[in-house]
This record gives C-alpha cells, structure tokens and sequence, in this order.
C-alpha cells in the first residue's frame, strides 16, 4: 500500500506541475461551458432546444473535462514508459497493482476537483442567467461521475501502455472527438434519433452525460439515472481490468 | 575468505534466433567492483536486465545473494539498485523528492521511521554532493547532473548489489571525472557490477575485468592478469586482442 501511495503522489506532483494540464482539464472546459452558454442565450426559446442550457450543460463538459483526463493519463504513462522511468521502477520490489492503482488515484482526484470546479463555473453561470440549480444534485454529480472517470482514466492507462508518447495523445484526441460527439455534450443525441442515436447508444459515452445531467437535476428516473449508472460502472470496471491486465503483461513483455 | 555475492551459471538469452547471452559464467564477490566491458550490442545491458529481474534468461541460472532471479524474484529485486542506460528520473519532481520517492519505494515504513528515511535521504544528497540543486526539477538539470541523480536514487535503498548500465555514456570528460568520484566512493561498501564500452572507464574504477564479444565473456581478470594472459600493455590493446581473436 505504502508504494501505491508514494508512486500516487509522484504521478500527482509530476502532472499537477505541468501547466498544460491546468489548461486542458480546468480551463479548456470553463471555456466551453462559457462559450455554450452564450451560444445558449443566442438561441430563440421557441426553438424548444436545451442541450445548452446550463443543468444540461454542465453535465456534459463534466464529462468532456473527463476526456481530457484520459489524454494527461495515456501522456503520463506513456512518458514513464519511453524515458525508462518505468523500467526502473519494474526492478524495484514494487508490484504491477501499486503501478495501476498509482496511476488511477490521482487522476481520479484530478478528475473530482475538475467536476467540482465546473460546477462551482456552472452555479456561477447559473445565476448570472437567473437559471435554477439545485444544490444536492450538483453534490451528487461529483460522486456520480466518477464511474465515467474511471472509465476514461483507464482507457488513458490502456493507450499509454500500448502506444508511445507520440502516437498516444493522437489516440486519445480520436477518443475525445468521438466521446463528446457520441456522448451528446454538445447536441441532443435523442432529439436528433435515427442512425446517430442508435450508435450513440452502442458506445458507452452517452451513459456519461446522461448520469451526470440527471444527478444535476435530480433527474433520478430507471432509464436515465439507474441504467446509465449500471452501464457506465461495468463498462468501467470492465476497462479497469482490461487495463491492470494489459499493464501487467505488459511489464513482463520482455521475459 | 572472499564470498559470492552474484553468480551466472551457463546463463543464456535468445529472442528469437539472435543470442543476445550465450551461456556466460561469471562471479562477483561481495564488496568487488566488476565491469563488464565490451562493444555495443556485445549484451552487456541484456546480462544487466537479467539480474535485475527486467528479462527472463532462456537458461542457465542467476544468483544474487543466493537468490535465484528467477525463482526468488520479490528478494532480488530488494537486494539491487540499478541506474539504466537512458537516465530513469521524475522529471517535474526536484533532486529531494526523487530521492525520497525511491527511498519511499525500497524503505519499508514497517522497517524504517520517518526520520531513517530523512537521514538517509540527507546522507546520499551530501555523498553525491548534491545539496546545491537539491531543489531544482531533475529536468532543468544538466545530463551529468541527471545521471549522478540516477545513480543516487539506485542507492537510496542501501542495496546489496549495485547495476550500473553505461552510467557515463554520452557525458563531457569533466561530467564523466566527478561521476567516476561518486562511483569511487561506492567501493568496498557494495558489489558492483558496471557495464562500459570506455577502457579507460573500467581501468580507472574496476577491480576486475569480464570482456564480453559477442553474448560470450572471453575473459576475465584484473588488468594485470589479463595483460598477462594476451601478453599486451594497456586494457585498450588487451581488448583489441581479444576481440580480434589474436589470444582465443
């Protein structure tokens, strides 16, 4: 456990030293949520269209922001691998779950205050827009998104393990296009129906958005809330696997 | 009398059909600095990953301590340090915190209280004379900065066994001289296995020699002995002999 904790604070400090990060997971979000909500109030009422409407925005860039987690992890591990800092660390007595739950738990802390400061922006826009936010909802936001953070950090320690420091942030900028996209951040998958929402409901990250926007509205219905939070927790528990198992043959690749 | 502290036994590697090691035999004593000198390719850093438990032999045997590197692997790997090839440092993290990064990895806390660890940590800062960047980002460091960083952080768990895996490729003559102090000082108190492609390295620092050509040790010694075995002055024109096969 002690080197689980010691490899956690080093991947901590390494990342939240990096000035990219802040500007990726913190500030490109809040920039997002403030553009969508201009381009909210830009939009005619009568158009009956409230994907951008902050209780349904704020949701969404939660797990966009989450996006951007995966791409720092997949960097992070890729980087560790590439400079030998790995190959280190694999002759120390340290064993491949300290490596994983290592990567996992700072990220998902990262991830937490990443939640919490979009919601913090989101109540802040909330009020300058006159739009009501219910305070236990947004609460219950920052527990019910981390299954989808979890999720995304082990799709970042998946791709950090099998790509290089070059080829693993292009990896995950497919990841983060086709995530927001499918996962309905910045459109109404189920207004929009069809082929496009068929496939949305094929891929994991519509489960996303769905859980956090209904969490934030307190939204606690089977189809919306239950089903997604039971989908979005298997798929994660299932990539996390997939993940701890790829990382550890990874580590013995060379025996 | 002098005892084994490692011993390859017939050790080999393949990948694939290339032999990178071919059943090379060779013993350390406790307290001895080996270097393992030969050209690139030669497998002198396959051997090195071999003890250090990074790859799997194809046969023959590892011991370190007594402790198969197969086998006993968890054991091994408490009882070495190793400074790859390529420097191994957390980049954003300052010359302090790496060191106490890896002091937290090989201190057991059960073992060691918190101010061992500290007292440790200020030991190996003040034998590597490291105190005047002990602040600074490993990153913003010079690369002979970086690798006496890497060998002190190899060492920050007191191990048994010292791997050094070309710890001065690629420095300035003035970087190589103070890390070739700092390595000088590591004598006697550990055993030590080097492995280099500079002569004039493994003849400033080793006790003895293993010429490796080839995955194959073709001779070991010290300097004089194996001077004498090619009948040639100079660790340079000994190499030279040997790997143009003029004694073999």
């Amino acid at each position: 456990m002690n080197r689980t904790i010691q490899f956690a604070k080093r991947n901590f400090k390494e990342l939240s030293r990096d000035p990219l990060g802040y500007i990726f997971c913190i500030a490109f979000p809040i920039v997002m949520l403030i553009i969508m909500s201009v381009v909210n109030e830009s939009i005619p009422k009568e158009a009956g269209m409230t994907v951008f409407r902050i209780d349904n925005l704020s949701g969404g860039i939660i797990v966009f922001g989450q996006t951007f987690v995966m791409l720092f992890t997949a960097i992070l591990v890729a980087t560790d691998k590439d400079t030998s800092f790995l190959m280190r660390l694999y002759s120390s007595p340290m064993r491949s779950s300290n490596f994983t739950n290592g990567y996992f738990i700072p990220m998902v802390l990262i991830s937490v205050v990443q939640s919490i400061v979009t919601i913090i922006a989101s109540v802040i826009i909330a009020l300058i827009g006159g739009t009501e936010l219910k305070p236990l909802g947004l609460l219950l936001s920052v527990f019910t998104s981390i299954p989808s953070a979890l999720m995304f950090i082990a799709i970042g320690l998946i791709f950090g393990t099998l790509f290089n420091e070059k080829s693993a942030p292009g990896m995950c900028s497919v990841l983060i296009s086709l995530g927001s996209f499918l996962g309905g951040v910045f459109f109404d998958a189920e207004a929009t129906g069809g082929v496009i929402y068929k496939i949305c409901k094929c891929m994991p990250f519509i489960y996303c958005t769905r859980l956090t926007r209904s969490s934030i509205k307190l939204d606690l219905d089977m189809e919306h809330f239950v089903l997604s939070f039971i989908i979005i927790t298997a798929v994660a528990a299932v990539l996390m696997l997939l993940a701890s198992a790829l990382f550890k043959s990874r580590m013995n690749a060379d025996k | 009398m002098e005892s084994k502290l490692i011993s390859l036994n017939n050790l080999s590697k393949s990948y694939g059909s290339k032999t990178a090691v071919d059943g090379i035999d060779l013993i350390v004593n406790e307290g001895e600095m080996l270097a393992l000198l030969g050209v690139n390719g030669a497998g002198k850093t396959t051997t090195i990953k071999m003890l250090s438990c990074l790859t799997r032999p194809s046969g023959g045997t590892a011991q370190v301590c007594g402790y198969d590197v197969v086998k006993d692997t968890d054991k091994v790997k408490k009882l070495i340090g190793i400074s790859t090839q390529e420097t191994a440092i957390a980049r954003n993290l300052s010359v302090e915190e790496n060191l106490s990064f890896m002091a937290g990895i090989y201190m057991d806390p059960d073992k060691y209280s918190r101010k061992d660890i500290k007292d440790r940590i200020e030991k190996i800062i003040a034998d590597f004379r490291l105190e005047e960047v002990r602040k600074t980002k490993s990153c913003k460091l010079s690369g002979g900065w970086q690798r006496k960083l890497s060998i002190a952080m190899a060492i920050i768990g007191d191990p048994k066994v010292i791997l050094l895996d070309e710890p001065t490729l690629g420095l300035d003559v003035l970087a190589r001289r103070e890390l070739w102090r700092a390595i000088e000082k590591l004598k006697k108190k550990r055993t030590i296995i080097l492995t280099t492609h500079y002569m004039e390295e493994a003849e400033a620092l080793a006790d003895r020699i293993a010429i490796m050509i080839s995955g194959k040790i073709v001779m070991t010694g010290t300097l004089t002995e194996l001077e004498e075995k090619t009948g040639q002055k100079g660790l340079e024109n000994v190499f030279i002999s040997v790997a143009e096969g003029g004694t073999l």
